[in-house]
């Protein structure tokens, strides 16, 4: 019932219930004259009486979110009369089983191409420094006519070294992948989610393990090679070290050998160029 | 009015309602009396005639479903007065937009990987929300299919709702 006098007109419910809209009506501001259909969805669910009632229990100032809510949940009723917001909830946690699922399988994959990259640059790198230890040698090292023969016999005893050199590249790609899963670590904890064995919070955390491995067993290099104390390539190490630190991996790994190069003698050179032309492959 | 004993004890509606259980009680089949507290929620929320006009409109295979959430929209309105139900859906929704987001991130590295390049670790991690991703979109998870959820609950729109039913 429009008031007289030019007043505003009578909201949704006091219209549909024909009575004066006085204007301390706890429903004119979230019902509009304009919107009788979102009231009439919101009368059919809950009733006026239920609404004021709700509005009533509550405090001022969550009013707005309630009948934000309230409308909400009567506009899903209306379109879905069976199962309402419990089918939206269904169905949501539908989507994030998926979601997870698929996240997971990506995930794995990504992994895949990670390692198949990760092997890639190491033969490379080995190619070009093995390259490198083999033009040194005809420089003017007079090395013996077997020599390439020598350095691929010599695997066992020089084992730690070669893992050695795995372990100078792996330190730094290592940080690499860790930032890369610890982004997504830092992307899960910002937004808690429920505790879930397959939450990507625990997938990633599972991840997380084989990279760190590697960093564990580069920190113990220095008690596991006394090869490079006897030459005392532990400064060149640390320098070369820091190379990788700082600039490509090929790059460093390329100085760090030809320093290494200078440092040693013959027989621990050929020991040396044993380990690089060897590849580990974990 | 004495009861027969022949009858079947009241459903606990009319027992709330303190009213004779009739054969064709349309709250008796899932309104049992071991659950006093199903009923005694869905009452206080959206009243007993509500209720009843809404099993109505819904075809009797389907009352069942309809009175079980029904009955789980009540008892969160009665934890949450404020957000009812609503509440659990917004977090949803949230986690929803959360993993594309990070499916989308993660699929672009695999990408980059594909064509041999070293994907680069972001500045920060707000860069990955930078990248586009098919998140987001209100009523997007189901187009396939056909069926459109309502949209986001997370879009603020204090100015209420339109006629459509969405937010």
């Amino acid at each position: 019932m429009t008031l007289k006098g030019g007043a505003t007109s009578a909201c949704a419910a006091c219209k549909y219930q024909r009575r004066k809209c006085i204007p301390e009506c706890l429903l004119a501001p979230y019902f509009p004259a304009d919107q009788t259909k979102v009231f009439q969805n919101a009368h059919k669910l809950f009733g006026v009486s239920n609404i004021v009632k709700i509005l009533k229990s509550l405090d001022p100032s969550q009013h707005a979110e309630a009948m934000r809510s309230i409308k909400y949940q009567a506009n899903v009723r209306d379109r879905f009369p069976v199962y309402g917001c419990l089918g939206v909830i269904r169905h949501l946690y539908y989507q994030i089983q998926l979601l997870e699922e698929e996240f997971h399988a990506v995930l794995t994959q990504l992994e895949m191409y990670r390692q198949h990259h990760h092997q890639q640059q190491q033969q490379q790198q080995i190619s070009s420094m093995a390259d490198d230890v083999i033009s040194q040698l005809e420089l003017g090292m007079a090395p013996p006519t077997n020599a390439l023969p020598l350095f691929n016999q010599m695997t066992q005893p020089y084992a730690m070294q070669n893992s050695y050199s795995s372990y100078m590249d792996s330190p730094k790609d290592s940080v690499e992948n860790n930032s890369l899963w610890i982004q997504h670590l830092f992307l899960d904890t910002n937004n808690h989610t429920t505790s879930n064995n397959d939450s990507p919070i625990a997938i990633q955390s599972q991840l997380l393990l084989p990279n760190s491995e590697p960093l564990a067993d580069a920190q113990d290099y220095d008690e596991i090679h006394p090869f490079f104390d006897s030459i005392d390539d532990r400064q060149s190490y640390i320098e070369s070290k820091d190379a990788y630190d700082s600039t490509s991996s090929e790059e460093s790994l390329k100085d760090a050998t030809e320093s290494m190069v200078e440092n040693v003698a013959d027989n621990e050179l050929k020991s040396a160029a044993a380990c690089f032309s060897l590849t580990s492959v974990n | 009015m004495a009861s027969s004993s022949y009858s079947n004890p009241p459903c606990a509606a009319c027992k709330c309602l303190r009213r004779k259980c009739l054969p064709d009680c349309i709250f008796a089949p899932y309104f049992p009396p071991e659950e006093p507290q199903k009923f005694i929620n869905v009452h206080k929320i959206f009243g007993a005639s509500n209720v009843s006009k809404l099993l109505n409109d819904v075809a009797p295979h389907q009352r069942e479903d309809a009175v079980n959430s029904l009955a789980y929209e009540a008892e969160a309105r009665v934890k949450d007065p404020v957000y009812g139900c609503v509440g659990a859906i917004s977090v949803l929704q949230r986690q929803v937009m959360r993993l594309q987001k990070e499916l989308d991130a993660t699929n672009a590295d695999i990408v980059r990987y594909a064509y041999n390049e070293m994907p680069q670790p972001p500045p920060a991690a707000a860069s990955h929300y930078g990248r586009r991703s098919t998140a987001g979109h209100a009523g997007s998870f189901d187009q396939n299919s056909g069926f459109c959820y309502p949209s986001q609950w997370n879009n603020n729109d204090p100015s209420g709702d339109n006629e459509s039913g969405s937010l």
